[in-house]
């Protein structure tokens, strides 16, 4: 007698092609909503509608399309800054940290340096902010060069500390005259970073585009980028093949930490125009997701840090059609889910195989 | 290297669509700034005001965002406005996140709010920018007075933590010692507990307290934490500044008492809690949503309330006896009639400095941006 037996397996795939890439997580962003219509018409709303107002207002209406971008930066530049370590398999988790101590670097230049404005004043701000958070990630980098030292515990725990400090700084001694909250002044108007034309998008999107191509080109065309995918694949073979492991953390680490510093830049000067307690708002941390969903690719970064910050914002647009905040923060987590669910189709291939068993 | 190119095609025609987005949409409207007149001077039944309330947390928090919405929820009754249409809340708006604040104003006003109110002193800069581009709103920010184009309002919080000192004190027969629990070392967090101390003082010139600080605004560990440890170092009366129902909870497991902070907390621990500080923002709304209905309003407004804004929940009838009940009424009456000043002199600070001379009084100013801790406060930062 003979059974017919279905049998399922997962094959690792050889290759992932990008169309796939592209197209599985489409599928299981769509798949995302659906589970989301679901709890939304349970909570007795018309998913339809709530989407399409999601839609129209946030991410086809100037004003929404605007407000996005200026949510995304910060996201954007952590998450190139994080996108950068984890490609050699560096866990850096202190976006957040070094973020704040780029806010603090450039900050101290625009409430008590010098008066350069203009766009020299803005590039002494910037290299500052990148400065600040670069120092704050190599207090990490190295002693992980040097020692060994587990990086995502130093950075991990240097968040606090650096938190702490912008915290004091901004409910103390930089506070604005008159006011009880965490804030300072407003920065002048000669440091903020200009709007594109007459739109109200920072010029900050389009440093944030620029640097993401020289990254991506840096991966591809230079050396430094090269050994930094060898070490995630490999770095026994790194090693061996005499790539020094010492200096591309310090770079990597340093570089990430910059970028999380200009996140802080990017924020005070072309979005908020002032510094204020607690400002990383958890960039850092949620950058970390956006660089896993873009698989470290920092053109798709700066296109998934978008889109993302959309999805934060329409947290508002929900909550006036009276749909819960709860909601807004549930479609926001489910698309992460559901993505990083699709993943392992991409890398894996369902086998279906019928077995005769004698 | 096909793949690539498309992989890379594939990024820039999507970066593409969204700077195209931007483009055509741009040219479409240009709306807003000319309509030149503002907000005062129009009129409207009361009960069709539209009302929108941008709070930082979700507001069944248990502490600040639910005694504000509370408020609103009352204000708005008591003048036929019907909550659940016209009341647009916005919960978890992140002072921090500049572009979801401003989403969320102009979501209302694309609603058709006509008062906004800013329920978390936070948002006052960006409201402040944002009531020039639409004038036509009423914002309405709890903050103390800086701008002229936005209404800000406060309630004389300190009135209310003064009865609490006192009646504290008084519970407190044969020690001179009494705890407090504090969030973050802050202007607001200092007055609280500064003018505790001081009406523990009233009541018994020798009594001190002792603070302990979370270094956190809602940490619920940290604050039961800090309520054991004064218990265990002997004190069995406490004040609180915390959005937590942590300290009341920690007393009550371990026979201490306290006054609860933000709204009635006698639920959440019945067997502990005396009474508490609540802030009631009823009357302050009402007044804000009337003078908008009829066209009176003044943007620059300032509001600074004691007296009822800032009273103290039902006695717990249990644990507060009845003289002493009376005593705290009494004082309430002595301060709404001028008769106790909360800050007068002689005031002198935890280092010795005199704050303010016999016979004279403080300013609101200095009131409300207290960088001091008063000279029986024990463990003050400095």
């Amino acid at each position: 007698m003979s059974v017919m037996n279905r049998k399922f397996r997962f094959e690792k795939r050889d290759r992932q092609s990008v169309l796939r890439v592209v197209i599985t997580s489409l599928i299981f962003t769509a798949l995302a909503f659906v589970f989301c219509g679901i709890v939304i018409a349970a909570v007795g709303f018309n998913p339809l509608e709530v989407y399409g107002k999601m839609l129209t207002k946030v991410f086809l209406s100037k004003k929404g399309i605007e407000k996005m971008i200026a949510a995304s930066l910060p996201l954007m530049f952590c998450g190139l800054g994080v996108a950068l370590t984890f490609k050699m398999n560096l866990n850096n988790i202190g976006a957040e940290g070094q973020y704040a101590i780029g806010v603090i670097a450039g900050g101290a230049f625009v409430l008590f340096g010098p008066e350069i404005e203009g766009p020299f004043g803005i590039l002494i701000v910037a290299l500052l902010s990148f400065a600040g958070g670069a120092f704050w990630a190599l207090l990490c980098a190295i002693p992980k060069a040097l020692w060994d030292v587990n990086e995502s515990i130093t950075t991990l725990m240097l968040n606090y500390i650096a938190l702490i400090i912008l915290s004091y700084l901004c409910l103390g001694p930089w506070k604005m005259e008159g006011q009880n909250v965490g804030q300072t002044e407003r920065i002048p108007k000669g440091l903020e970073l200009s709007d594109l034309g007459n739109t109200g998008i920072s010029v900050g999107l389009i440093w944030g585009i620029l640097i993401a191509v020289l990254i991506f080109l840096a991966y591809k065309y230079t050396t430094d980028g090269y050994q930094l995918s060898v070490i995630r694949y490999s770095p026994s073979a790194a090693k061996y093949a005499g790539i020094n492991m010492k200096k591309n953390i310090l770079l990597a680490m340093g570089l990430s930490g910059g970028l999380a510093g200009l996140a802080g830049f990017v924020q005070y000067a072309g979005v908020s125009h002032r510094i204020m307690e607690g400002m990383p708002n958890n960039a850092g941390y949620t950058a970390i997701v956006i660089a896993y969903l873009s698989r470290l690719n920092p053109l798709v970064v700066v296109v998934v840090s978008i889109l993302f910050a959309g999805l934060q914002n329409s947290s508002a647009t929900v909550q006036v059609m009276g749909v819960p905040t709860q909601i807004a923060t549930m479609i926001q987590g489910t698309v992460m889910l559901f993505v990083i669910a699709g993943d392992f189709f991409q890398r894996y291939k369902l086998i279906v195989n019928k077995e005769v068993d004698a | 290297m096909k793949k690539k190119l498309l992989s890379l095609l594939l990024v820039v025609a999507m970066t593409g669509a969204l700077v195209a987005g931007c483009g055509s949409s741009g040219s479409g409207s240009t709306d807003d700034k000319d309509d030149s007149s503002s907000a005062a001077g129009e009129t409207k039944a009361v009960e069709d005001l539209i009302i929108g309330e941008i709070q930082y947390s979700v507001v069944e928090d248990g502490g600040w965002g639910q005694a504000m919405h509370e408020g609103m929820l009352q204000a708005c009754e008591n003048l036929g406005i019907d909550t659940s249409t016209n009341l647009l809340t916005m919960e978890e708006i992140s002072e921090e996140d500049t572009a979801l604040v401003e989403s969320t104003v102009e979501e209302l006003v694309d609603n058709g709010a006509d008062i906004i109110f800013g329920c978390s002193a936070g948002y006052s800069t960006i409201l402040a920018e944002m009531q020039e581009e639409y004038p036509d709103v009423v914002f309405a920010q709890q903050s103390n007075d800086v701008y002229e184009n936005i209404i800000e309002f406060q309630i004389r919080g300190y009135e209310g933590e003064f009865l609490a000192g006192y009646m504290c004190a008084l519970m407190n027969e044969g020690s001179n010692e009494l705890g407090f629990c504090a969030s973050m070392d802050e202007a607001s967090v200092r007055t609280a507990l500064n003018s505790f101390a001081l009406g523990a003082k009233y009541a018994n010139p020798d009594a001190t307290v002792q603070v302990l600080w979370a270094d956190s605004w809602y940490d619920l560990d940290i604050e039961s934490q800090n309520a054991k440890t004064l218990i265990d170092n002997g004190i069995k009366y406490m004040g609180m500044e915390a959005s937590s129902p942590a300290v009341p909870q920690t007393c009550e497991e371990n026979g201490a008492y306290c006054v609860g902070y933000n709204i009635d907390m006698k639920d959440s621990a019945p067997g502990a809690v005396m009474t508490s500080f609540m802030w009631n923002w009823v009357p302050i709304f009402e007044d804000i949503m009337t003078k908008t209905a009829d066209g009176t309003i003044d943007i620059s407004a300032d509001y600074y309330e004691g007296g009822d804004c800032a009273k103290l929940a039902d006695f717990n009838e249990d644990l507060v006896p009845e003289d002493i009940q009376a005593k705290v009424n009494e004082l309430k009456e002595k301060i709404s009639s001028g008769e106790v000043v909360v800050y007068s002199g002689e005031l002198k600070d935890d280092q010795g400095n005199v704050l303010v001379e016999e016979g004279e009084t403080m300013s609101d100013e200095d009131i409300l941006a207290q960088d001091f801790f008063v000279d029986n406060v024990i463990g003050g930062k400095k």
